[in-house]
C-alpha cells in the first residue's frame, strides 16, 4: 500500500491532534471494543460484580417512560443479560431453551430408568458410560448463548428514549426484547452466529440490523424479514463492523478496510499497513464529524473519514478495544484499552480540525488528471464525419463486411432490464437467418451491464409496431429471473419497402 | 478626563481602573472565585456555569477590578482571544482534582501564551489551584509541574493553593495581583 502523506505521517508528540491524559500501562482491564461503551449520568461510585462468563457485550439503555429515569446497563454474559441500575443488579434475563432433539430426548428418558443400557446409548450418542451415569438424571436442555447485543429505539429518536435489546445468539438467532418486560418482540433467523451487530431506526417504525457473521458475511435485515434481505460476502473475517452515516465499514483480517452501502454494494476498499484488531466509530457530534477508527497490529490506531486515512494514532501497545465519545466533563474524549491490559485515555485538542485526502464524494482526484492523449488525426475526424452524415450506409457496409449480409439494418437499440441491461439490435426480416430465440448469457454480477445481441424478425409486414418479451432464465429452471417487454418500433425496412 | 476626576485621583478617593480577565476550563470554579472576592452584600447564592461571559466588579485596597469573567465550556473558549487585548491581567483557574484534564488546561494555557495579543506583552499571570478541600486534589506544586509553569520566563506569574468554597487562598492571590499592578504603573 501506498505510504500516507507526510502530514499525517508528522503526527508526532509536538503536533498531534491528541492531548495525552492518562496512560496506565498496568491498569488490568482486559477487555473488547463489544464491551466497552460510555454512558452519560451514571453515579460515580465504584463497584465490582463477578461474572460467570466472559461477558459478550454492554449496553446502556432506558428501561421504561415514567421518571425517575435512571439508565440501566445490560451485561451479557453465557445465555444471561444481567441488567443493572445505580451499579446494582436489578434483573436477570435468561434466554429461552432451545427445542431438543427428539431422538436425543427419548433415548436420554429411557437412560433414566434403566431401560437402555449405557452401551447402546453410547451407539447412539457416541459418548462415554460415566458420562451417562453421571448425566442420566438431570433433565435434558438445550441452551443457547449470546454473541454480540445492541440497543434499538422503541418509538421515538430523542437521546432519552426507551430502547430495546438486540441479542445476537450462539443458535444464528436475532433476538429483539422489549425493554419492560423482557419478552421476545422479534426473532430473526440468520444463516450463521452473528458476531458484530449494528442498529439503526426505531422498532415500532422501521428499523435495520447489520449483522457481521462468523462465516465472512454481513447480512442485512429489515423490519418484518424473518431472512436477511442484503448479504455481503467479505473477503476475509470482520474483525469490527461500524456504520457511518449511511455505509457500512469493516474491517477485515486480510488487512483491508471496504465500505458498503446499506444495500450490500461495495463502495470502496484500502488496505492496512498491519492486521486491523478493533473498529469503532468517532463521532464528534459538535462538529457533525464522524470517522472511524481501526486499531492495527503495528501499534497505530488510524482514523478513515470514508477511503482517507486523516489521522494515526502511536500507541505504547496494541489497542484491543477503542471508544470515542464524552467521557466526565470532556466530549471528546478517545479510550482504548491495550492487548497487556493497559489503559489509554486520549482528549481531542480543541483547536484539531481532520483534513486530508480529498474528502469530496465520487472518483479519486487522480482520475480528473488529464493524461498525454495524442491528438485525433484527420484520417479519423474523417470517418467519424462520414459515419455521422450517411449512417445507415456505413452501417450496411460494415455488417455486410462481417456477416454476408447486406440488407440487415439496425433500426434501434434497445435496453432491456434492471440489473443486466441487454442490448439487442431490431432488424427487418433477414431470410437467411433463423431467428435466434434464445442467447447464452455469462454469468451475471449484479452492478455490470452486458451487451448482448440478436436478430430480430418481424413476423407481420403491416407495418405495426408490437411488442417483444425477454425472459432471464436459469439453466434447468422455468421461472424467470428477470421479465422486460421491449416497444419495437415500426420496422424500418418495412417502412423502406 | 474630568478635572475632579483628576482631583479625586490625586487625593485617593477614585482607585485606578484594571481590566482582568478570568480564564480556565469549565467546572474549575472562576464564577465561584470572582464572587467571593465581590463584598458580601453583592454576592449570590446559587452559581451557574457560565454562558458566554460576563462582567464583575470588585475593589480592593488601591485597585478597581473589572473582570471578564469567561465561560470555560470548549464550545466558548474560542471566545477568550478576543478579550486578550483588553486584559492588564490573567487569573487563571485550575481545577486541581481533575487530574485527567489537566492536560487540557496546559493546552488552553500554551495557545494563551503562544497568542499575539499575550506573547510579547509583559502582563502578570495569577493562578489558582482551586479546588484544595478536594481529597484527591494535587498539591499547588505538582500543579505547576503539570502545567510547566516554569517555562513562563517573560512574565510574572504566581500560583495560589485556593479554595473557593470557603474562600482560603483568594486575599493572597490578589494581593500579590495588586502589587504587580501597581508596580507595572510606576
Amino acid at each position: 500500500p501506498p505510504s500516507p502523506p507526510r502530514e499525517i505521517q508528522n503526527d508526532n508528540e509536538a503536533h498531534s491532534k491528541w492531548l495525552d491524559a492518562h496512560y496506565d500501562p498496568v491498569a488490568n482491564v482486559y477487555t473488547f471494543s463489544s464491551c466497552i461503551g460510555k454512558f452519560d449520568s451514571l453515579p460515580s461510585s465504584s463497584h465490582e460484580s463477578v461474572l460467570l462468563d466472559l461477558p459478550a457485550g454492554v449496553a446502556a439503555f432506558l428501561m421504561e417512560q415514567h421518571e425517575p429515569r435512571t439508565l440501566a446497563v445490560a451485561v451479557a454474559s453465557g445465555p444471561f443479560i444481567y441488567v443493572y441500575k445505580n451499579l446494582r443488579p436489578y434483573f436477570k434475563f435468561t434466554l429461552p431453551l432451545l427445542d431438543i432433539n427428539p431422538l436425543e430426548k427419548e433415548v436420554w428418558e429411557q437412560a433414566k430408568e434403566d431401560m437402555i443400557d449405557p452401551l447402546t446409548l453410547k451407539e447412539i450418542l457416541g459418548r462415554m458410560d460415566p458420562f451417562v451415569n453421571l448425566h442420566k438424571l438431570q433433565s435434558l436442555k438445550r441452551q443457547t448463548v449470546i454473541t454480540c447485543m445492541g440497543t434499538l429505539k422503541k418509538n421515538m429518536v430523542d437521546e432519552d428514549a426507551v430502547s430495546c435489546l438486540v441479542i445476537g445468539t450462539e443458535s444464528a438467532d436475532i433476538l429483539i426484547l422489549d425493554p419492560e418486560a423482557f419478552t421476545i418482540l422479534a426473532k430473526m433467523a440468520l444463516p450463521s452466529v452473528p458476531v458484530f451487530l449494528d442498529v439503526m431506526g426505531q422498532f415500532d417504525v422501521e428499523y435495520r440490523l447489520t449483522v457481521a457473521c462468523r462465516n465472512g458475511a454481513i447480512y442485512i435485515l429489515r423490519r418484518d424479514s424473518k431472512r436477511p434481505r442484503y448479504c455481503v460476502e467479505l473477503s476475509s473475517l470482520p474483525v469490527g463492523l461500524v456504520r457511518v452515516h449511511k455505509s457500512i465499514v469493516a474491517a477485515c483480517s486480510d488487512q483491508t478496510l471496504q465500505g458498503y452501502t446499506q444495500k450490500g454494494k461495495k463502495l470502496w476498499s484500502v488496505s492496512l499497513p498491519a492486521t486491523p484488531t478493533t473498529l469503532s466509530l468517532m463521532d464528534q457530534k459538535s462538529r457533525g464529524f464522524q470517522a472511524v477508527l481501526v486499531g492495527l497490529a503495528n501499534l497505530e490506531v488510524h482514523m478513515y473519514r470514508d477511503k482517507n486515512l486523516v489521522n494515526i494514532i502511536r500507541t505504547q501497545d496494541v489497542v484491543n478495544s477503542i471508544c470515542f465519545g464524552r467521557y466526565g466533563r470532556e466530549d471528546s474524549t478517545l479510550i482504548m484499552t491495550t492487548k497487556g491490559g493497559g489503559l489509554i485515555i486520549k482528549i481531542l485538542k480543541r483547536t484539531a480540525v481532520f483534513d486530508g485526502g480529498d474528502t469530496s464524494p465520487g472518483p479519486p482526484i487522480a482520475q480528473s488528471i488529464k493524461l498525454s492523449v495524442p491528438k485525433k488525426t484527420k484520417l479519423y475526424v474523417d470517418q467519424t464525419l462520414r459515419e455521422r452524415e450517411n449512417a445507415v450506409g456505413e452501417c450496411k457496409a460494415r455488417t455486410a463486411g462481417h456477416r454476408g449480409c447486406d440488407c440487415c439494418t439496425p433500426s434501434n437499440l434497445v435496453s432491456v432490464g434492471l440489473f443486466s441491461p441487454l442490448t439487442t439490435a431490431a432488424c427487418s426480416p433477414a431470410p437467411q437467418l433463423p431467428p435466434s430465440r434464445y442467447c447464452r448469457v455469462p454469468m451475471l454480477v449484479p452492478g455490470l451491464s452486458y451487451p448482448i445481441e440478436t436478430y430480430v424478425e418481424c413476423l407481420s409486414n403491416k407495418g405495426i409496431s408490437d411488442l417483444i418479451k425477454v425472459f432471464v432464465l436459469r439453466e434447468g429452471q422455468s421461472a424467470p429471473l428477470l421479465t422486460a417487454h421491449i416497444n419495437m418500433p415500426v420496422s424500418e425496412g418495412l417502412i423502406a419497402a | 478626563m474630568g478635572l475632579f476626576d483628576k482631583l479625586a485621583g490625586w487625593l485617593g478617593l477614585k482607585k485606578k481602573e484594571v481590566n482582568v480577565l478570568c480564564l480556565g476550563l469549565d467546572n474549575s470554579g472562576k464564577t465561584t472565585i470572582i464572587n467571593k472576592l465581590k463584598p458580601s452584600n453583592a454576592q449570590t447564592q446559587d452559581i451557574v456555569p457560565t454562558i458566554g461571559f460576563s462582567i464583575e466588579k470588585f475593589k480592593t485596597s488601591s485597585l478597581s477590578f473589572t473582570v471578564f469573567d469567561m465561560s470555560g465550556q470548549g464550545r466558548y473558549r474560542n471566545l477568550w482571544e478576543h478579550y486578550y487585548k483588553e486584559g492588564q491581567a490573567i487569573i487563571f483557574v485550575i481545577d486541581s482534582s481533575d487530574k485527567l484534564r489537566m492536560v487540557v488546561a496546559k493546552e488552553e494555557l500554551d495557545t494563551l501564551l503562544n497568542h499575539p495579543d499575550i506573547k510579547h506583552r509583559r502582563i502578570p499571570i495569577l493562578f489558582f489551584a482551586n479546588k484544595m478541600d478536594l481529597r484527591d486534589a494535587v498539591s499547588s506544586v505538582k500543579v505547576s509541574q503539570l502545567l510547566s509553569l516554569e517555562n513562563i520566563k517573560d512574565k510574572p506569574w504566581h500560583i495560589c493553593a485556593s479554595d473557593d468554597l470557603k474562600g482560603e487562598g483568594l486575599q493572597e492571590g490578589v494581593d500579590w495581583l495588586q502589587d504587580q499592578i501597581q508596580a507595572m504603573k510606576t
